[in-house]
């Protein structure tokens, strides 16, 4: 029986409007977001190849001596996603440039032409259709489906014969997320062979199935829309009144929402500034400097004359390697504290379902605030192979002093580092990894955990509600 | 017969849940975050008060021409809480220079780099989302409505004319939402005076009337979309349907999709390339001031002093350095300031790069009446893109007031009051006597010669005085009311013009409809 209703329903939904206009809409900025995507992929990648190839090349200009490797700042960019079509994450906003060398790697920055004055530069992008779009589809479809029924008069004929109230709900939920899933499914299909087509976005099997899961998780998302459709059409006896509150919960909690959360946070946040960061450097290099006898006689001596006897050169060495984690870990303090308001920031907002689902998306694409941090540790864990290289590769030097320091004259005129040559291809060379599948559905459980609670919540709601109903 | 109709019809909305729903949700968005925007202005209001004061403070202990380098800023717009356009983004300062002339730029945020959003709030928000779909819900069922119930059957067999009858419910969609947008308007008007630094001149009371009259117009055209779908349809079920996706288009389709497509359409330049130029300029600018080879080397004495700006001046200095001092600034600043204004150049169409892309995907939003709206809305603010190079150019204009002011004063930055407190006398005296002490042959003529520099230096002790500054052109930053006027007329009239298309077509389509 459940299956009949659910067919009816689907049957009644295909002839109407509605479903035409969703349908139209939603082909259509699904197609243009493909095409968009595509455009701007490809420039991307371009850039980001010879940007990262200019630095492969500067750095292998410096391996004729061991110790310019190491103190050699290289340029890393982060790497274009093809899943940036799904959830971008304002990844054109977020840091995107990092400076390592074997020392230290600086605070990740944003480079590039990001054109401010606009004024949003969120891209069009999937969880954008899906979150504003297609949930206000999932309300169109909802808002009569059972306050319709009732003022047509066919609810008291259907209920009058021995079918159970909740085979009802139920077969008019089916029929609505069935005629829902039909724009979504169509609409990424569209969007997936305009991105196939152009050949230039390469979609494996581990981003097949990431895809799949971000379809997953937009169902779960609609799923929340169109129960909360049942549950107010089904406390209301007027489909215009039930309109009324849908749109106003809709528009409350997709579009203001998220926009006041923000606001309220960033009024009620203090962040760390950068004079701060500055401030905390110059006191920690200034304690260690006035300490510096604990580091060997004659550490704190800034003499370069080699021959000078009161240079301690392997004390000189330790007490900048000091200053260098000293800086590194605050550094690394300061990082985690931008982290932490970001994160605190989006999840102080995540009182609306469309901040959960695009958190969702990102992270099961793998772009977002997220991935900019995991990348900055990918960077960070790089630079200390390097630094392990150079350690081992210095060990074969009989002629250097095998102090390996981020104080480049000892290394240039001391061989505090060895001078000799190295073979480029041995030299570890940065790799970007992308997050694993299971790594980023890590990530997402909570957020999917969330989407399902909401779920639960509406159809509890929604079944109470209409077995109290008024059908008269 | 009209106003009977728009009187039953104004009382019937009055009474519905949607108006109640709408009504209220504007109240509490008001009434919660009215104050936090108010809150906002006084801040930044407070900066900008201890700016200026420094600045103006710091400008008037001035000891030498060349210091004059102060930093003009720009009042924050009061009727930012209405509209915030771009008064975050942009950077509201320029610092007045020999060789820079000063452009807007954009505010490359500080700090955290993990929120790029700006959360803008403003009033214009809850016009924008909330009154348009109130607008639309009180339409949606104006004629199909009627028809359904069968009422407007009875209606049309009286001698009541059609378009008396789509008048009168013109009138009485115009008189209910003009209830909201009053109550918001009032609402948020007496939050924001109630803050005391907040003060609104006689001009800012011409913009508020003009942004509740294009409030009016723009709900206007939203209730007329809706009736004219009403008048389109035949079930009202349908004519919401069509309605509300048509607002989403609005709302939200086509504010984005302008963004995306102005940024095709007009790609940025790439930094490399600007920066190649910048460099090439500047390495142009460094031989040209290499070229320049002035003598120094009987230069005698060192004796500088901190300036206000973080300049300096010379204090006392012997004849031969000020001398070639003099030559040198004679030379090199006509050359920095014939550069400036080629880096001005490269700057400025760098930037308008970046605003072409604004105006480009304003034009394309256009179709948009929610685009218009807001477009008209940060015009009366003063707070849109045009309002900062408005800013912009009078500070141009001052800038090129105090070169001229200063060129006057120093003889074309030839004199020595350009960098020096000492005069040309005082130091040619003073080389004498130095010189007098240097050369003595004896004990007894060096004592006597540093005798006498020493008397002398007592009775022209170092005149460090701040400069006079009685017809120093200082700048006031003059919002024009009429200037800003002129610019929100087009878009004010083509929501004029919406208004009547949309009044023809749906008196068109309503003459035609078949009330059965």
């Amino acid at each position: 029986m459940i299956r009949q209703i659910a067919y009816r329903e689907i049957l009644e939904n295909f002839l109407s409007l509605r479903f035409a206009l969703s349908l139209l809409l939603t082909t259509c900025l699904f197609a243009v977001c493909g095409y968009v995507f595509v455009i701007d992929y490809q420039g991307q990648s371009k850039d980001y190849w010879k940007k990262m190839n200019e630095n492969l090349a500067a750095l292998r200009k410096q391996s004729s001596a061991l110790y310019q490797v190491a103190f050699y700042q290289q340029g890393i960019y982060s790497r274009p996603q093809p899943l940036a079509m799904c959830a971008e994450g304002q990844a054109k906003a977020l840091p995107n440039f990092f400076e390592v060398n074997a020392f230290t790697a600086d605070l990740p920055k944003t480079k590039g032409r990001v054109n401010f004055a606009l004024p949003q530069f969120n891209s069009v992008d999937w969880a954008l259709i899906i979150s504003l779009i297609l949930s206000f589809a999932a309300l169109v479809f909802t808002y009569d489906i059972i306050c319709g029924e009732k003022e047509v008069g066919t609810l008291r004929l259907m209920l009058a014969s021995t079918i159970p109230r909740y085979k009802v709900l139920l077969g008019k939920y089916l029929g609505a997320m069935v005629t829902l899933a039909i724009p979504l499914i169509i609409g990424m299909l569209v969007s997936l062979i305009i991105i196939i087509s152009s050949k230039d976005v390469a979609i494996d099997g581990g981003k097949w199935i990431k895809i799949l899961a971000i379809m997953v998780v937009s169902l779960l998302y609609l799923s929340i829309f169109v129960l909360l459709g049942m549950f107010v059409s089904s406390r209301t006896g007027h489909s215009a009144n039930s309109m009324a509150i849908l749109l106003l919960v809709w528009v409350a909690s997709v579009i203001l929402l998220p926009s006041f959360c923000r606001i309220i946070f960033d009024v009620a946040y203090i962040e760390s500034t950068e004079q701060e960061l500055q401030r905390r450097l110059r006191e920690a290099s200034d304690e260690i400097w006035n300490n510096h006898e604990k580091y060997g006689k004659n550490a704190g001596s800034m003499s370069n004359n080699l021959s000078d006897p009161i240079n301690n050169p392997p004390a000189r060495a330790r007490l900048q390697n000091a200053i260098m984690d000293a800086k590194n870990q605050i550094l690394q303090e300061h990082h985690s504290r931008w982290l932490e308001q970001a994160l605190a920031r989006r999840d102080f907002a995540s009182v609306s379902p469309a901040v959960i689902y695009q958190r969702a998306c990102e992270a099961i694409a793998g772009t977002g605030i997220n991935r900019c941090a995991d990348l900055y540790g990918q960077v960070k864990r790089y630079g200390a192979d390097l630094k392990e290289f150079v350690r081992s590769r210095d060990m074969e030097d009989p002629e250097s002093l095998h102090l390996i320091g981020p104080e480049r004259n000892m290394a240039s005129s001391w061989r505090a580092i060895s001078h000799n040559p190295v073979d480029f291809d041995t030299v570890p060379k940065f790799q970007e990894r992308d997050l694993a599948l299971g790594e980023s559905l890590k990530l997402a459980i909570w957020d999917i955990g969330l989407l399902v609670l909401f779920n639960l919540v509406f159809f509890a709601a929604s079944f109470v509600s209409f077995l109290r109903y008024d059908v008269r | 017969m009209i106003w009977k109709i728009a009187k039953k019809e104004f009382l019937l909305n009055l009474m519905t849940f949607k108006f109640a729903v709408g009504a209220v949700a504007c109240i509490v968005l008001t009434a919660v975050f009215m104050p936090i925007l108010a809150a906002d202005y006084q801040q930044r209001l407070g900066t900008y008060n201890r700016n200026v004061g420094d600045n103006e403070t710091e400008l008037r202990n001035v000891k030498v021409y060349r210091s004059i380098t102060h930093t003009i800023y720009r009042p924050p717009a009061v009727l930012s809480a209405f509209s915030a356009g771009m008064e975050k983004q942009m950077v509201g300062n320029a610092k007045i220079e020999l060789d820079k002339v000063p452009e807007l730029s954009v505010t490359q945020r500080k700090g955290n780099p993990y929120l790029p959003i700006f959360a803008v709030f403003d009033e214009s928000l809850i016009f924008k989302i909330i009154i348009s779909i109130l607008a639309l819900l009180v339409a949606y069922d104006v004629i199909s409505g009627e028809r359904e119930q069968g009422t407007l059957k009875l209606m049309l067999s009286g001698a009541t004319a059609r378009h008396q009858v789509l008048l009168g419910k013109i009138m009485a969609g115009l008189v209910t939402l003009c209830v909201p947008v009053a109550i918001t308007f009032v609402i948020g008007l007496v939050i924001l005076i109630s803050f005391p630094m907040v003060a609104l001149s006689g001009s800012d009371w011409v913009r508020i009337g003009l942004m509740f009259v294009a409030s009016i117009a723009f709900t206007l055209i939203m209730y007329q979309l809706g009736l004219l779908f009403s008048c389109l349809t035949r079930r009202s079920a349908i004519s919401m349907v069509l309605g509300l996706f048509v607002w989403i288009i609005f709302a939200i389709v086509i504010p984005n999709a302008s963004v995306q497509l102005a940024t095709q359409i007009r790609p940025l330049e790439s930094e490399e390339k600007r920066d190649g130029r910048m460099l090439s300029l500047k390495n142009d600018l460094a031989r040209e001031l290499g070229d320049i080879k002035v003598d120094f080397s009987s230069s005698l004495i060192t004796s500088d002093e901190g300036d206000v700006f973080g300049g300096y001046y010379a204090k006392r200095r012997d004849i031969y350095w000020l001398h070639a001092e003099q030559k040198l600034n004679s030379l090199d600043i006509p050359v920095k300031l014939r550069y400036a204004d080629k880096f001005w150049e490269l700057e400025h169409s760098n930037l308008n790069s970046f605003f072409g892309q604004r105006t480009l995907a304003n034009r394309l939003s256009r179709i948009s009446p929610i685009s218009i709206y807001e477009n008209v809305i940060a015009i009366l603010a003063g707070t849109d893109l045009t309002s900062f190079q408005d800013f912009i150019n009078q500070v141009k204009i001052h800038r090129n007031e105090v070169v001229g002011y200063i060129r006057s004063r120093t003889d074309n930055f030839s004199s020595a009051s350009f960098f020096a407190v000492c005069t040309e006398e005082e130091s040619a005296e003073y080389t004498k006597l130095y010189l007098q002490k240097e050369k003595a042959g004896d004990e007894q003529a060096k004592a006597r010669a540093e005798q006498a520099l020493k008397e002398w230096e007592l009775e022209n002790p170092v005149k460090a005085v701040s400069l006079n500054l009685q017809d120093f052109p200082w700048f006031k930053y003059r919002p024009t009311l009429a200037g800003d006027l002129e610019k929100a007329i087009p878009d004010l009239v083509m929501l004029a013009i919406a208004n009547v298309v949309l009044f023809a077509a749906s008196f068109v389509a309503f003459l035609r409809y078949d009330v059965r």
